[in-house]
C-alpha cells in the first residue's frame, strides 16, 4: 500500500495531556494507573484522565460532554499541522474518521440513573448531541472547519486502529486528501461493571505478560493524528492489517491466528520483512488469553527476540482509543528512540515466549508494529515507519 | 464525488416486508405474522445471540449476498448503524440502576457496536475484513464510501448493510419515533458482471436541487430512521431507476447517490 503520512498526533491518557508529558512517564515507567474515580463495590485499579478539560465554545455548549471535551483538549495539540493541513486542502477534502466503544454512555448512564431515581431525565440531557456517536463528530467539524466525510468506527478495541486503514483507503480513491483520524473514550460505570461481569479486571494495576496477570485495568483518554496525502511525516503508517478471527465473539483465538494475520498483512503491505520489525507495542491486555495468545502469534509472526511492550501498564485498555493511543506511542518509539520498560508487579510469565524488556531500551527503532484486538475477534496491525 | 461502482445485489427487511423482492411486489405479510427477522446470515448459535436488529442485517446481507452471487467466507461485510446495540445498552443501565443486579456477560458482550458484523464473521467463517461504523443521518452515505475505499484498493466484493433498531422512545421523545429497518447493497468494480446498475455518493453541500428520484413510499414509522437512504436505494434499484437520490431525506449533511447504468 501507499504509505500514509502522518504529520501530527496528540495523546491524553491517565499519563497527562500532550506528547511530552507522556514521553516523561514512559521513560521513567511511571504508571498513571490508580483507584477509580467511579464508585464500585468491586476492586479494580482505572487509567482516569486527571487533568481539566477544556470547556466547548458557548455557542456548543449543548454538545458538552467529558468525551465532546476529551476531543476539544486533542485537537489543541495538532492545532499548528491542522492550520497548515487548512491552506493546503480544500475543507471538504479533509475528513473527520474516528473510533469509540462507548460513545456518550458515560452521560447517558448518569442521565438515566436520574430518570430511574425521579422518573425524569436531565433538563440538559440531548440523547442526539450528547451520546450518539455523530456528537463527537459534529464537535470535531464545529472546531476545526474540516467538512469532509465523517464517521465513527465502533469495533470495540480496534476502533481506532479502523481509522488509519479507512483513510488510506479515501486518499487511495481521491474521495478526500488529507483527514483526521484517531479515537477517544471515557471511563463509565456500564464498562467497568461489563468487564467485571465477565471476570477480566485485575484487582490491582494490570500486569501484561507477567505470571500472575489476571485481567484488565480500563482506562479513557485519546489520540487524534493528522494523516495527509503529502506533507512533512512525523512517521509513516506503512502497512495495516485488518482480519477476524471469526472463532468467538469476546475471546481470542487460542494461537492468534487472526492476530497473526493481522500482522503478516501488515508487513505485507508495507512491502517489508519480518527481520524489518524492531518492536511491537503489543495488544497486552493483561488477560490470561490475550497475552498467551498474542504472544503465540507474535512468535509465530516474527520469533522471539523482538522487544514487545504493552503500554496498558501505564494508561489502562482505553477500549475504542486504544489504536489510536498505542500508534502515538509507537511514533514516539520512533522519534525518541527508546521503549519503555515492561511494568508490572511479578515475574514474566515463563510461558510467554517473546522477549518483555523490563528496563528502558535506547535505540534506533525505524519499525513498530502496533497490535490491537476486539470483541466479535476484530483485529487491526499498524506497522508504524520512520519517515 | 467518489469512484462509480457497480451494484450486485440488494436486500432489505421491514416488518411486514422479509426481503426486496417482497417490498418490491408490495407483497406485505398479514398483521398477525410475527414478522420478526429470521437472521438467516447466521449460523444457529449466532442467531440466537443477535439482537433482532442483529438478525434483521442478517436477513438483508443473505439476500445481497445471493442476489450477487459472492459468498461470505472472503466477502468484506461494512454494517453501519447510527445507535447500534443501543437496547442491549438501555436494558443493561435499567438492571444496573433499577435493580443494582449484576450485568450479565452474555448481553454485555453483543451490546457492543460491532456485534452484528463480529457474530456475522463467525457464522460465515470470514476471517477478512469486517467494520461497523456510525455518523447518525449520513450513515448510509458513510458505509457506502468505506465500500468504495475498498473496491478503489482492490476488494472485489463488498456488502454495505445500514439498520437501526426502533428508536429508544425513553431517550428520544421529542424527536419522531422511528421502527427497525435494515437494507443492504453489494458493490463491486464498475463493468462487475451482473450489474444491477452502477453509482457514485457526492455531497451536494446543502444544494439539493439536483434530486431527481423521489424517495420509497414507505410508511411513516421507516421515514424518520437514519437508514432510510439505504431503503430508498434498495427500492430505487429495484425499481429501475436513474438519477440522483438523497442518502438523508434532508436529514443529514445533504450527501446523494447518482444511480444509473
Amino acid at each position: 500500500m501507499r504509505p500514509l503520512l502522518v504529520t501530527g498526533y496528540s495523546m491524553l491518557s491517565a499519563l497527562g495531556m500532550g506528547r511530552q508529558q507522556h514521553v516523561d512517564a514512559l521513560a521513567s515507567g511511571t504508571t498513571g494507573l490508580g483507584p477509580s474515580p467511579i464508585p464500585l463495590e468491586f476492586a479494580t485499579a482505572t487509567g482516569a484522565v486527571k487533568i481539566e478539560l477544556p470547556e466547548l465554545p458557548t455557542d456548543m455548549l449543548p454538545w458538552s460532554t467529558r468525551l465532546a471535551r476529551m476531543a476539544a483538549a486533542l485537537l489543541q495539540e495538532i492545532d499548528e499541522p491542522l492550520r497548515r493541513a487548512r491552506e493546503k486542502w480544500r475543507p471538504e477534502r479533509i475528513a473527520i474518521l474516528l473510533g469509540t466503544s462507548t460513545a456518550g454512555a458515560e452521560t447517558t448512564e448518569v442521565a438515566y440513573r436520574q430518570f430511574v431515581e425521579g422518573g425524569k431525565f436531565p433538563r440538559d440531557y440531548d440523547f442526539q448531541r450528547q451520546h450518539t456517536f455523530g456528537a463527537v463528530l459534529t464537535v470535531v467539524r464545529k472546531l476545526t472547519g474540516c467538512n469532509g466525510p465523517s464517521w465513527m468506527a465502533s469495533t470495540a478495541c480496534t476502533s481506532s486502529g479502523k481509522t488509519f486503514a479507512t483513510a488510506q483507503r479515501l486518499i487511495e480513491a481521491d474521495v478526500i486528501d488529507a483527514a483526521i483520524v484517531g479515537g477517544l473514550d471515557t471511563l463509565c460505570m456500564m464498562t467497568l461493571q461489563g468487564f467485571n461481569s465477565l471476570q477480566a479486571l485485575d484487582r490491582v494495576a494490570c500486569r501484561p505478560f507477567r505470571a500472575a496477570r489476571s485481567g484488565i485495568s480500563i482506562g479513557e483518554g485519546g489520540s487524534f493524528a493528522l494523516v495527509e496525502r503529502t506533507g512533512d511525516a512525523r512517521v509513516l503508517i506503512e502497512g495495516i492489517g485488518e482480519t477476524s478471527d471469526a472463532y468467538h465473539i469476546s475471546a481470542p483465538h487460542p494461537q492468534g491466528l487472526g492476530a497473526q494475520a493481522a500482522m503478516s498483512n501488515a508487513i505485507k503491505a508495507a512491502g517489508r520483512k519480518p527481520e524489518d520489525i524492531d518492536h511491537v507495542n503489543a495488544h497486552g491486555t493483561g488477560t490470561h488469553l490475550n497475552d498467551i495468545a498474542e504472544s503465540n502469534a507474535i512468535q509465530a509472526v516474527l520469533g522471539t527476540d523482538v522487544p514487545c511492550v504493552s503500554t496498558k501498564a501505564y494508561t489502562g485498555h482505553t477500549l475504542g482509543a486504544a489504536a489510536a493511543l498505542e500508534m502515538a506511542f509507537s511514533a514516539c518509539a520512533i522519534e525518541e528512540g527508546f521503549l519503555p520498560p515492561a511494568i508490572g508487579d511479578g515475574e514474566i510469565d515463563p510461558k510467554i515466549e517473546v522477549k518483555i524488556p523490563t528496563e528502558k531500551t535506547t535505540g534506533k527503532f525505524e519499525r513498530v508494529l502496533s497490535n490491537s484486538f476486539a470483541f466479535g475477534g476484530n483485529n487491526v496491525s499498524l506497522l508504524i515507519g520512520a519517515p | 464525488m467518489s469512484q462509480r461502482v457497480a451494484v450486485t445485489g440488494v436486500g432489505l427487511f421491514l416488518p411486514g416486508f422479509p426481503n426486496a423482492t417482497a417490498w418490491a411486489e408490495k407483497n406485505e405479510l398479514p398483521a398477525d405474522d410475527p414478522r420478526k427477522p429470521g437472521g438467516l446470515a447466521y449460523d444457529r448459535v449466532n442467531r440466537r445471540r443477535a439482537s433482532q436488529m442483529g438478525r434483521a442485517i442478517g436477513d438483508a446481507v443473505a439476500e445481497a449476498m445471493a442476489a450477487a452471487n459472492v459468498d461470505g467466507v472472503t466477502t468484506p461485510v461494512i454494517v453501519g448503524s447510527s445507535i447500534g446495540e443501543a437496547g442491549a445498552m438501555l436494558g443493561l443501565l435499567d438492571k444496573m440502576w433499577r435493580e443494582g443486579a449484576p450485568m450479565s456477560p452474555a448481553v454485555f458482550t453483543v451490546s457492543v457496536h460491532n456485534a452484528a458484523s463480529g457474530l456475522l464473521s463467525i457464522s460465515m467463517k470470514n476471517k477478512g475484513y469486517t467494520t461497523s461504523i456510525a455518523a447518525d443521518y449520513d450513515t448510509p452515505a458513510a458505509t457506502l464510501l468505506e465500500g468504495i475505499g475498498l473496491i478503489a484498493t482492490g476488494t472485489d466484493a463488498v456488502v454495505c448493510v445500514c439498520a437501526d433498531e426502533a428508536s429508544p422512545r425513553a431517550l428520544l421523545e421529542h424527536s419522531p419515533h422511528w421502527d427497525m429497518l435494515s437494507a443492504a447493497v453489494v458493490l463491486q468494480r464498475e463493468g462487475a458482471e451482473g450489474a444491477l446498475t452502477h453509482l457514485t455518493v457526492d455531497d451536494c453541500n446543502d444544494d439539493r436541487s439536483g434530486i431527481t428520484i423521489a424517495p420509497a413510499e414507505f410508511a411513516e414509522g421507516f421515514a424518520h430512521s437514519p437508514q432510510v437512504g439505504m431503503a430508498d436505494l434498495v427500492d430505487a434499484i429495484q425499481r429501475g431507476q436513474s438519477g440522483t437520490l438523497a442518502l438523508d431525506r434532508g436529514n443529514g449533511r445533504g450527501y446523494r447517490v447518482t444511480i444509473g447504468n
